[in-house]
């Protein structure tokens, strides 16, 4: 809801700043040394075992750095139950990859990332969260702000209870995925629905969905500190053209240098319950 | 408490001092009735002498004899009468402009704009709203706000950013009065335009510091704007036709001119933005000023005054969304004899904000409401000695908001803030003393107490923190909830008293110029919560309380001021330092839309700045103008406290978003003739601080922004030129219309100002780039205006 207030003044924004023109410009920024970077996203899809898992390192680069190979190679990532205490060693793939073929994921429970790299040790905890099914997909073209085609996602939000919830959007042509962070705060207990569409901008080529566009939709149970990074993390990314944005801040996540804090490491070690489905419009 | 006694008994003693008689009266332009605030009158021959106040009103006491009674106000005639002061005495004023058949052209600078030596009055700027509306402005409208910014220490954020900053202060710290009712938002369409209407406008006085102890609740700037009385002599109407907007204003005479009204209203046109954009979508807004009087006898006089100002978006099939202020004020002015002067005010004022969102079947709805009552007292003791004095009670009723679905089908569950209500009163007396003939001081104290009431409840934390820091993470989080308190309507939840004195000094050196200093304590108990780079309309007001302490500022200034060639040059040097305490910062990812609970987003930080500003004025001739620079410098900084941890940004000071290095404007205008007038505004300014990116990295299929220290970097430099001509047709003799074209060109050059750099991905290639908001290129206008 926030969110929408937000994009919502987003919009009042773009009309009033009709005087007002973009223009892509050279500018130089300061460069920090580069972190560790961490996307630990054991993601358990309802129907299937979970046993399958990828854990990729790597690097922060310049900001406008397209070159470097980014990658994290000879690192030991290891991941514990915390209520039994077995352990899964993943194995380093020598591409920034760490795999494993024997998680055993288990619905609201607890797990231990540790990490070693250059003598540094990084330690995250955190749970495991369900999600709900999606119960239904279909497409309108009445709703949102212009008469243009979206796809809908109906859910029903759990009553009695705080949820957080990741959208994540993948149209099969896009290069980049879209993000939506989602918290049952004003909804609580009701069915939930999410739209999207795309408004044509001829700057990056992008038109409005068209009958045949194909979308990938995936809906992730999250927990609520999962939920202060990724939404802060969304909102930065998405407001990046909004003048009147928040101040950003740096992200924090929840990847700890044991050795030494101020080393922090970039990304999240975060463990969800994700269901998917695909959307082709008509 | 001391102080006060201590004053009382000074003036006593003064008082009693001399055996002498008092000549009183108010002051009144003959063309209008309108009354002169800041005219200067004098006995000639002596040293003895006051400036008329804001409602006109003069009293000089001298001993017994013969004198000649000056009144002088720059581009009027000199009035001036023979009196024998052998008794207390009344004598009112109507002084004619000096030149008559030039009345609609001639530039005129009054006597109060230029620099007074004697006044230990620093750091304060007082424009005519004839002087702005000679200056060039962007699409047309004439701005009060733009143009307080060409004085020196005042910015903003850019083009498109409501309110003004002071000093290195934040918008929220300028106490807005428009004729003594607060004004919580100055703009229009997100600053593009302020909410006054100069045709219904008489005078606009900034205190940047050395605030007057009749002011409080702001720690930054009292901007007192003052509407216009109404003509009581004839009915005229005055209008003007722009490119965005549209105004007319009516004043006349009541009731065999013992009375007079104005009633000023202004539009933007309809639609206008969803025409030009070709899109469903359009922004407006209007306002309407309302004043009138009405004089009950020579010692009664009774004003009312209203304001009502509204934006409007609609977003076609989507949301709309519209906001805006509304005042009221009733005055009473009472001349208890001819040496005590008084004002009651009580005044009503609001600000609402509405958001109707069709798509997500909601609406959305804040405001800020206020009730004051002031009761202004000014003694005029001797000629060396006057008393202010007065008090101040405000009721404060807080909506921070309330989401109601707007459709049976809606899926959003209804939900009402908590409101919060407080009550804020202040007593003030302040002293004009003349020590001698070179040395005047100006000494008084504020004591202010404001109240947060209950009727409500608020959580308990654990340890008394509502944020705590996260050794771990390294991150400020919410505090461990342990309970809830009721508090009961009749009940205090929080009370804060505070002493706040006020001192000026001033020491002539000659004739021409003098050396002033000055010490002021402001306290501020509202505050408004934004964590963007610029305010906007949604941004609610919160009090200070339970977790939330009120901002004290404490500000020392010293400067130096000079009037050359007959006063037809002025300069003014100033210095100042100033800090804030308990100012309020947002912790790192702070989430204050629809936030119950802010005390959980913010931290308890301070703030500081300082500076030397310049200013070098032309006030009489053909030219006239000024050239203003200011160095300065502000930062602040937030440490972690009882929360634990370094604070925001590592408890680093860094510099505030209203920082500028350097700051040059110069404004000037010229008539070269009866025809013809021109003006010009040229600004240059460091840019705003800003926060940059200093790394990468990709996650969840995106590259994610990593960012330098808060405000650590700074947009490109703002400058700008902008150019106006004048033309005034010539006036045809038997008619009483009149009219002028105003031709104006903003940003000559078309600088591409950036109002932001944004980082971004780009969505099609995938690569990062920065990419630039400028508002305004090169923007032609023309306005027609009219007095009939």
């Amino acid at each position: 809801m926030k969110t929408f207030l937000r994009t919502i003044f987003v919009t009042i924004i773009t009309i009033i700043t009709l005087f007002s023109c973009t223009d892509v410009i050279d500018v130089e920024v300061p460069e920090a040394d580069p972190r560790l970077v961490v996307e630990a996203s054991l993601d358990w899809e309802k129907g299937t075992q979970g046993n399958s898992q990828t854990i990729k390192l790597s690097t922060s680069t310049p900001y406008f750095d397209q070159e470097t190979n980014a990658s994290v190679v000879g690192a030991s990532v290891i991941i514990t139950n915390d209520n039994d205490g077995t352990t899964v060693v993943f194995i380093d793939e020598n591409n920034g990859n760490y795999t494993t073929n024997s998680f055993v994921p288990e619905l609201n429970q607890s797990y231990t990332l540790e990490i070693i790299y250059n003598g540094d040790i990084y330690v995250a905890h955190e749970t495991l969260m369900p999600v709900v099914d999606i119960a239904d997909v279909y497409q309108t073209i009445d709703k949102g702000l212009s008469e243009v085609l979206e796809f809908n996602v109906d859910f029903s939000d759990l009553a009695n209870e705080e949820n957080f919830y990741l959208f994540k959007i993948q149209e099969e042509a896009d290069l980049l995925p879209t993000l939506f962070d989602i918290k049952d705060e004003f909804v609580n207990g009701n069915l939930i629905n999410v739209f999207h569409e795309r408004i044509e901008d001829e700057d990056i080529n992008q038109v409005e969905y068209q009958a045949g566009d194909k979308v990938a939709i995936e809906l992730y149970g999250i927990s609520e500190e999962y939920y202060e990074y990724i939404s802060l993390l969304i909102q930065q990314y998405e407001s990046a053209d909004n003048p009147f944005g928040t101040i950003p801040v740096p992200l924090k996540g929840n990847c700890i240098n044991t050795s030494d804090a101020s080393n922090y490491a970039f990304g999240y070690f975060r463990l969800t319950q994700v269901v998917k489905t695909n959307y082709t419009f008509e | 408490m001391k102080n006060l006694v201590l004053l009382f008994m000074l003036f006593t003693a003064i008082v009693s001092a001399q055996e002498s008689y008092t000549v009183s009266g108010i002051i009144k332009e003959a063309s209008n009735g309108e009354t002169a605030f800041g005219a200067s009158v004098y006995l000639k021959g002596t040293t003895i002498g006051a400036m008329s106040n804001e409602y006109g009103f003069f009293s000089i006491t001298a001993p017994k004899g013969r004198y000649t009674l000056v009144v002088s106000y720059i581009g009027f005639e000199d009035a001036t009468k023979i009196i024998i002061l052998d008794k207390d005495q009344k004598i009112n004023f109507e002084i004619k402009e000096s030149s008559t058949q030039l009345e609609e052209i001639v530039i005129k600078s009054k006597e109060s704009e230029i620099t007074s030596i004697k006044n230990p009055q620093m750091s304060v700027s007082k424009i005519k709203v004839k002087t702005i509306k000679k200056m060039p402005v962007v699409l047309g409208e004439v701005d009060i706000i733009k143009s307080i910014q060409m004085l020196p220490g005042v910015t903003n954020g850019g083009e498109a950013s409501s309110g003004f900053n002071v000093r290195g202060g934040a918008a929220d710290q300028n106490l807005v009065l428009l004729d003594e009712a607060i004004i919580y938002n100055t703009s229009h369409l997100l600053g593009f335009f302020s909410v006054f209407n100069a045709d219904a406008i008489k005078d606009v006085k900034l205190y940047k510091g050395g605030i007057p102890a009749r002011f409080g609740g702001r720690v930054s700037s009292v901007l007192d704007v003052r509407q216009k009385d109404g003509n009581n002599k004839d009915f005229k109407l005055t209008g003007g036709l722009g490119i965005i907007s549209s105004r007319l204003a009516a004043e006349g005479p009541l009731f065999n001119s013992k009375g007079s009204f104005l009633v000023a209203g202004r539009s933007s046109y309809a639609h206008l933005f969803m025409k030009m954009a070709d899109e469903e979508n359009s922004a407006n807004f209007y306002d309407l000023n309302l004043k009138t009087n009405y004089e009950l006898n020579e010692n009664n006089k009774l004003y009312l005054s209203g304001y009502f100002g509204r934006d409007g978006f609609d977003f076609e099939g989507g949301f709309e969304s519209n906001y805006g202020n509304l005042s009221g004020n009733l005055r009473w002015n009472h001349i208890f004899n001819d040496k005590l002067f008084s004002n009651l005010s009580l005044i009503y004022s609001k600000y609402d904000y509405d958001l109707t969102l069709d798509t997500f079947e909601f609406n959305w709805v804040s405001s800020i409401k206020n009730y004051n009552a002031k009761y202004d007292l000014k003694y005029y003791a001797s000629d060396s000695f006057k008393l202010d004095f007065g008090a101040n009670a405000i009721y404060y009723d807080f909506d921070p908001g309330r989401i109601d679905p707007t459709t049976d089908t809606s899926p959003i569950n209804s939900l009402q803030l908590d409101k919060k209500k407080a009550f804020e009163s202040g007593l003030y007396i302040n002293a004009e003393h003349k020590l001698t003939n070179r040395l005047t001081a100006h000494y008084g104290i504020r004591y202010s107490n404001f109240s947060r009431l209950g009727g409500q409840s608020l959580y308990d934390y654990e340890n008394e923190n509502p944020v705590v820091y996260n050794e771990a993470l390294g991150i400020y989080q919410t505090g461990t909830v342990t309970g809830e308190t009721a508090y009961a309507k009749d009940e205090e939840i929080k009370t804060f008293n505070n002493l706040e004195p006020r001192v000026a000094l001033s020491y002539q050196l000659n004739e021409t110029s003098s050396v002033k200093g000055g010490y002021s304590r402001t306290a501020q108990y509202i505050h408004l919560l934004s964590n963007t780079s610029s305010v906007t309309p949604l941004d609610v007001w919160t009090p200070s309380g339970k977790y939330i302490k009120p901002q004290l500022s404490d500000q020392f200034a010293l400067g130096y001021f000079k009037n050359f060639e007959n006063k037809t040059y002025s300069f003014e040097a100033e210095v100042y330092y100033k800090t804030v305490d308990n100012r309020i910062d947002y912790i790192d990812g702070s989430d204050l839309i629809g936030q119950n609970t802010i005390e959980t987003e913010i931290l308890n930080g301070e703030s500081r700045a300082y500076g030397l500003e310049l200013l070098l004025r032309k006030s009489k001739g053909d030219f006239t103008g000024w050239f203003g620079y200011t160095l300065s410098k502000s930062e602040q900084r937030t440490l972690g406290g009882s929360a634990g941890g370094p604070g925001i940004n590592n408890g680093n000071w860094y510099s505030t978003a209203q920082d500028r290095t350097h700051d040059f404007s110069f404004t000037g205008s010229y008539k070269l003739n009866q025809k013809w007038a021109f003006g010009t505004n040229f600004v240059f300014q460091t840019g705003r601080p800003v926060t940059y990116p200093n790394g990468q990295y990709e996650y969840e299929g995106v590259s994610v922004t990593s960012y330098a220290d808060r405000n650590s970097d700074r947009l490109s430099a703002y400058h700008r030129l902008d150019v106006s001509a004048t033309f005034t047709p010539n006036k045809n003799p038997n008619k009483r219309w009149t009219g002028e074209w105003v031709f104006g060109l903003y940003n000559l050059y078309g600088r591409k100002n950036a109002a932001s750099v944004s980082f971004g991905q780009n969505r099609e290639t995938g690569a990062n780039e920065a990419t630039r908001t400028s508002i305004f290129g090169l923007v032609p206008s023309v306005s027609y205006n009219f007095k009939f």
